[in-house]
């Protein structure tokens, strides 16, 4: 099993602390403000899963850089216990697991060592290639990657067990930023969780930032980000170009309400102190999840929730026994979690 | 004979070499040089005629004996006529005896065709009256010939085959058109399953996409915003006083909460995150960790994940005030 992973020295098997660590340009897997430890994940699969699910493996991980291993390599003979025994020293301090089986694919996030496991039923998914052949203007500046992705939770209003836990582990994936020091030219991707209420099914979303200027003509605007020089044969003068009243597209309605204040100058055109406009473009993987189970340990112990009931977490399990060596799982419900009792699909996850 | 032949060679090697090379200046071979083994021969009009009356003439009933006298009467001939023509081999005895033997060469394939016609016919055990003569043996291979040629093709792609063969050759192919059909449904089922869940996304901007990009985008706003407000109110400070550190805390305490009462449906979502980030400005005391009182010894947040139901996403702001008592006591 051979890994490759951006910086990140070597430290000794510390005891997980608190995960909320500052953002740093450096990949330190310690943070020197705050001394806490920056999060940083692996993201494999278990079993064989087919190539669309692959494709998505590899937008995740693209997802969680810089703080992940982009060329993970992966043995089938790997167990988690291997994953495990690597994590330790290099102070990996979460696991997304993705795996197959035939109603659809599950993603698990978990906490390493002995954190909980979150199973996700994943209902849809796109990769981040079919999201980019959809747009008319796909974009991908070439430096989006290096740094990390800020993390935006809506809906989880409940405030029971299993949303609660969903809530937490996602914002301990990825480092938080300290407000007072953080440099709005990093924050260029977000990711969005929307839970609906409803359907039980949170809508996983990935997205680019972009600021525009906001009070300047958009031919001016298009000639200084572009450096495309202008059709003037038609003009008398310079003075007609620069303020030729052009119509505004429907878009220009919805930056008034995404208008801030920026505190410092961000690339060549937004000033500090002068209006921009947030934009935003989708890239990435596109999910539709649903969690299903929450396990006390690392994809084994006590069954914290279930969604489906004895027979489906059942038949489930026995997929995770036959692909990782860990110990049996114990069936045991928690009388504090919540479960629906939905035998109609416990059905189909026995299949 | 063939001292004479050898006495005529002799001396007209010399002579014929030089006119050869005479000649090899003036001419050019035009024609072909002929297959390997074979010598150039010219072939005089009297000779011509002379094959022409003995192809009519050939009956392939006549005796082998007499087709070599034949043969042998030619290449005396020959080798006369040779003499006299001019010709740039120099041993013409031995090359018109050769071309006499190719010439009697060629007769005997076309003899060979009735031959063999003659021994089919013989071959079936009644003597038929085959075809003896050349002329006649020829149009014969000319019509059978033709007959072959233009036999329609049959239709059967596998060509013509013995009719046995036939079914064993239709049962194989549907076999295999079996074999085939199935291997398709197989891997038509397989990358079905394959591809479960996987849903390309529409070229246009559905509705409930642009409500994600809507919410998505309060939620950066509102960070911006927040980021601003800390970014700029601390710029006429210097965070290395202490004096000017604790006006910095109580300053961005105020905006956070300001920010915070702002009433939003994203109240949880933005609040989690901030509340994350309140945690971080309350837990700054120095501004170097390992001078903090609690460097390194946090406890856990996930080690009493189980034991926080109390505390919901929705207390954040009591839990910042609770913190901000526990920074104040310092």
């Amino acid at each position: 099993m051979r890994k490759k992973k951006h910086g990140g020295f070597r430290r000794p098997f510390v005891v997980k602390t608190n995960t909320n660590t500052k953002q740093q340009p450096h990949l330190a897997s310690v943070d020197p403000i705050t001394g806490k430890k920056i999060p940083k994940s692996f993201v494999f699969s278990r079993g064989k899963i087919p190539g669309p699910l692959k494709q998505l493996q590899m937008d995740l991980r693209k997802l969680m850089l810089p703080y992940t291993a982009l060329n993970l390599k992966e043995k089938r003979r790997n167990n988690l216990k291997d994953f495990l025994n690597v994590a330790g020293p290099m102070g990996v301090t979460h696991f997304l697991i993705l795996s197959k089986t035939a109603t659809a694919p599950y993603l698990r996030v978990a906490t390493t060592p002995q954190g909980p496991t979150l199973t996700f039923k994943i209902h849809e998914y796109s990769s981040a290639a079919d999201v980019a052949k959809s747009q008319l203007h796909p974009r991908c500046p070439k430096d989006l990657f290096t740094n990390s992705a800020l993390i935006v939770l809506s809906g989880f209003v409940s405030g029971d067990l299993p949303l609660k836990l969903t809530t937490n582990m996602f914002q301990n994936i990825f480092p938080t930023i300290d407000v007072k020091t953080v440099k709005l030219s990093s924050c260029q991707r977000i990711v969005l969780l929307n839970y609906n209420k409803d359907t039980k099914q949170i809508d996983f979303r990935h997205y680019s930032i972009r600021l525009q200027p906001v009070g300047v003509s958009r031919r001016i605007r298009k000639f200084v980000q572009n450096h495309q020089v202008p059709d003037l044969r038609n003009l008398q003068d310079v003075s007609d170009f620069v303020t030729k009243a052009g119509y505004g597209s429907e878009s220009e309605a919805d930056e008034e309400a995404a208008t801030v204040t920026l505190s410092s100058d961000i690339g060549r055109v937004n000033r500090a102190s002068m209006k921009s406009a947030v934009k935003l473009q989708e890239i990435g993987p596109r999910m539709t999840l649903q969690l299903v189970k929450v396990e006390k340990g690392l994809c084994s112990g006590e069954v914290l929730f279930s969604e489906f009931g004895k027979p489906g977490e059942k038949g489930k399990s026995d997929d995770e026994n036959d692909e990782d060596s860990e110990g049996s799982e114990d069936q045991d419900q928690d009388g504090n979690g919540s479960e629906d009792d939905e035998d109609g699909e416990g059905d189909e996850e026995l299949n | 004979m063939a001292e004479e032949m050898q006495l005529q060679e002799s001396r007209g090697l010399p002579r014929k070499r030089k006119f050869a090379k005479k000649q090899g200046h003036k001419k050019k071979p035009k024609t072909m040089p002929p297959p390997h083994g074979q010598k150039k021969v010219k072939i005089d009009k009297k000779m011509k005629k002379l094959f022409r009356k003995r192809a009519r003439e050939y009956n392939s009933d006549d005796d082998e004996d007499e087709e070599e006298n034949e043969a042998t009467v030619p290449t005396t001939t020959n080798k006369h006529n040779g003499e006299e023509i001019d010709s740039e081999e120099p041993s013409e005895g031995e090359d018109n005896a050769e071309g006499g033997r190719k010439r009697w060469n060629k007769n005997a394939t076309d003899g060979h065709n009735e031959f063999s016609e003659d021994e089919g016919g013989e071959e079936d055990g009644v003597v038929q009256p085959g075809i003896m003569k050349f002329t006649e043996g020829v149009r014969a291979f000319k019509l059978a010939f033709k007959n072959i040629i233009n036999k329609s093709v049959s239709e059967d792609s596998l060509g013509p085959i013995l009719s046995g063969h036939k079914k064993l050759i239709a049962d194989k192919l549907a076999e295999e058109e079996a074999e085939r059909e199935t291997k398709g449904e197989a891997k038509k089922e397989k990358q079905k399953l394959a591809e479960k869940g996987h849903v390309k996304p529409a070229n246009y901007l559905v509705p409930h996409e642009k409500f994600l990009l809507s919410v998505a985008t309060k939620g950066v706003v509102k960070l911006f915003n927040a980021v601003n407000k800390a970014q700029t109110a601390q710029k006429g400070l210097d965070p290395s006083r202490n004096k000017d550190a604790k006006e910095i805390k109580k300053r961005t305490k105020a905006a956070f909460f300001s920010e915070l009462g702002k009433p939003s449906f994203t109240a949880t979502g933005t609040s989690a995150k901030a509340n994350a980030l309140t945690n971080k400005v309350e837990d700054e005391q120095p501004a170097w960790a390992p001078l903090q009182d609690n460097y390194m010894l946090t406890s856990s947040k996930l080690k009493n994940w189980d034991k926080m139901p109390d505390k919901g996403v929705s207390d954040d702001v009591g839990r910042a005030s609770e913190d901000s008592d526990s920074s104040d006591e310092d």
